[in-house]
């Protein structure tokens, strides 16, 4: 958590207001105007692909077909948005994504939160070889598991259902919410945990009244990082999920692509811009959180 | 160690994850080791071929090679983009008295976006007809010789698919960067510039070497990801055209899925693990060692 915290108290020890006019008067940096306008830039490079997405969704068909890429729509238009809705079945979609990385993320952080109370709080003998293990999945890329569980599920008719998604994605984001799990567990104080136990609390009822409790920050955390995984996955849907009633939003969106043969861009666009929109509000409100989580997550490595 | 626990407590904790872990994780890739010593389509009975899997693709698939060398320079782009393009934003950043974190947040934005509509949006970036922004832009700025159509000429693909892996996570590796370089303590800046340290020195001697650990933490995770690339350049090319985009991932996914060769399929996939232990493995020798002498 000390690197969690850190950036927070930083950053009101920045030059104090009254020192700072007279060193700016002192040397008109030059240093400091470049860097502010490389920074512009680079936003710029960030940024206005999506906004030329959200624009483009506006356009009418003939101005995307004809018109010079930059230019403003000469017309805005909604129709886009109602052909994106008749093409594809995006409220499924949207919901299908819901689901997936709801079960997701309550196997990871639930079973995140346990792994690590029994490897960092209870303590056993072979701890450190099974937290070895862990580390495996933070490294070992996604791709060696489809074989395998192509297999599995089509021996245990698993494919084609949200569990046939939620299993792996959960099983590989495991990792690293154990370990946040465990960095956080190691700051709270040993004497909580002995005081409880003197009270006659046992294990499971110190995990319900103190850990639990304690870690709802770290909860948002392991929430909002891998949502933004989960939400958008799509190697993991595009191989186990075959029917339309189960497809996640990455793979309805493949449904605009060659559906008669040439691709309705703008209304593409529009279901893009649709389909964005949920992870892209909760990214802006919580945006905070998410990049605490993020700068914490790795810091810490 | 909690005083009052008890073994079946530990197991009743343990348990449960671990087995999640090895069903989805561990045991797949168990797996795919065994399978990568069998010939099989799905459908008809297994047979042991031994290590005629791996002599076909080292000394006998063409395709391979080609997957691996184009994988390595996906990386490579990839690094440079991420890396490079965060560590430069990062410190730029720190110098920033004002709107940090909207910068922040508007840099992050590409990484919050699905990677099939990040593909869509380069396959219209990079178009030729209608003229789409990077032609355009490359007309405006007196460059017209060299528009063309980025994703279809065999020269350009490869970098063309990578671009936008690089530049969705560039923001991720700049916050993880931002906020190790901003933990620096002060003190120890200040001093240096009393010594009359330039901005260079001071970062190569002073800020680098402070947030060496982090770097090491993000190097990694900006190659194991690389080495897994997979959605754009399936998405946007699918390998082609011919193989000029193709990435050992994509060439496994094909092979497996297309091509229904599970067993040679799982020879590639033990590759890639092997590749990307060995990446591991030598990005920490290489910085610990740096940071030794």
């Amino acid at each position: 958590m000390i690197a969690q915290t850190a950036p927070a108290t930083q950053s009101p020890a920045v030059p104090p207001s009254s020192a700072a006019p007279k060193r700016r008067r002192r040397k008109p940096s030059l240093y400091r105007t470049l860097s502010r306008v490389l920074i512009m830039l680079i936003v710029i490079v960030q940024v206005y692909p999506l906004a030329w997405l959200f624009l483009t969704s506006l356009r009418t068909e003939q101005d995307f077909a004809t018109g010079d890429p930059f230019a403003l729509p000469s017309s805005l238009t909604w129709e886009n948005y109602a052909r994106a809705f008749e093409t594809g079945d995006l409220g499924r979609n949207i919901l299908n994504s819901f689901i997936v990385t709801m079960g997701a993320n309550l196997l990871i952080v639930l079973f995140g939160m346990m792994a690590a109370y029994a490897i960092q709080v209870l303590g056993f003998r072979l701890s450190r070889f099974v937290r070895g293990l862990f580390l495996v999945g933070i490294i070992v890329p996604v791709q060696i598991a489809l074989v395998p569980l192509f297999i599995d599920y089509s021996t245990v008719n698993l494919l084609d259902t949200y569990q046939s998604m939620i299993i792996p994605l959960a099983g590989f984001a495991l990792p690293m919410s154990i370990y946040l799990f465990s960095s956080f567990f190691e700051y709270i104080p040993r004497e909580t945990y002995e005081a409880a136990s003197l009270d006659g609390a046992g294990p499971y009822r110190i995990f319900g009244l103190i850990t639990l409790p304690l870690s709802l920050n770290t909860v948002v955390t392991v929430v909002l990082v891998n949502s933004i995984f989960i939400w958008n996955d799509f190697i993991f849907a595009n191989t186990f999920v075959l029917s339309e009633d189960l497809k996640t939003i990455p793979l309805g969106l493949q449904n605009y692509i060659g559906a008669m043969g040439k691709v309705d861009w703008t209304a593409t666009f529009a279901a893009v811009c649709v389909t964005i929109t949920p992870l892209l509000l909760v990214f802006l409100v919580l945006n905070k959180a998410m990049i605490q989580g993020l700068e914490s997550g790795a810091t810490k490595g | 160690m909690l005083p009052n626990r008890s073994r079946t407590s530990v197991l009743v904790f343990l348990l449960p994850p671990l087995l999640l872990y090895c069903a989805a994780v561990l045991f797949p890739i168990l797996q795919s080791l065994f399978l990568s010593f069998f010939s099989w389509n799905g459908i008809s009975d297994m047979e042991f071929v031994g290590l005629q899997n791996y002599i076909r693709m080292l000394t006998a698939d063409d395709v391979f090679w080609r997957s691996f060398f184009n994988a390595l320079l996906y990386l490579a782009i990839c690094l440079v983009l991420q890396l490079g393009g965060a560590l430069v934003v990062a410190s730029l950043l720190t110098s920033l008295r004002r709107g940090r974190e909207l910068i922040k947040t508007l840099y992050l934005l590409p990484a919050v976006i699905s990677t099939v509509a990040i593909a869509f949006l380069f396959v219209r970036i990079y178009s030729i007809d209608p003229v789409g922004l990077l032609n355009q832009l490359l007309h405006w700025v007196g460059l017209g010789s060299l528009e063309r159509a980025w994703l279809s000429d065999v020269n350009t693909v490869l970098a063309a698919v990578s671009a936008p892996e690089g530049w969705r996570f560039t923001g991720l590796y700049m916050l993880i960067i931002y906020a190790a370089l901003i933990a620096v303590p002060k003190e120890l800046e200040e001093a240096a510039v009393l010594d009359g340290a330039s901005k260079w020195t001071l970062f190569t001697k002073i800020r680098f070497p402070y947030i060496r650990p982090v770097w090491i933490t993000t190097t990694i995770m900006a190659t194991t990801y690389g080495l897994r690339g997979f959605d754009i350049p399936y998405l946007m090319t699918n390998g082609g055209p011919g193989q000029s985009s193709e990435l050992l991932t994509t060439y496994m996914y094909k092979t497996a899925f297309t091509s229904t060769d599970f067993g040679y399929a799982s020879t590639i996939s033990v590759f890639i693990v092997i590749e990307c232990l060995v990446a591991v493995g030598l990005i920490l020798f290489m910085l610990k060692r740096k940071a030794d002498s």
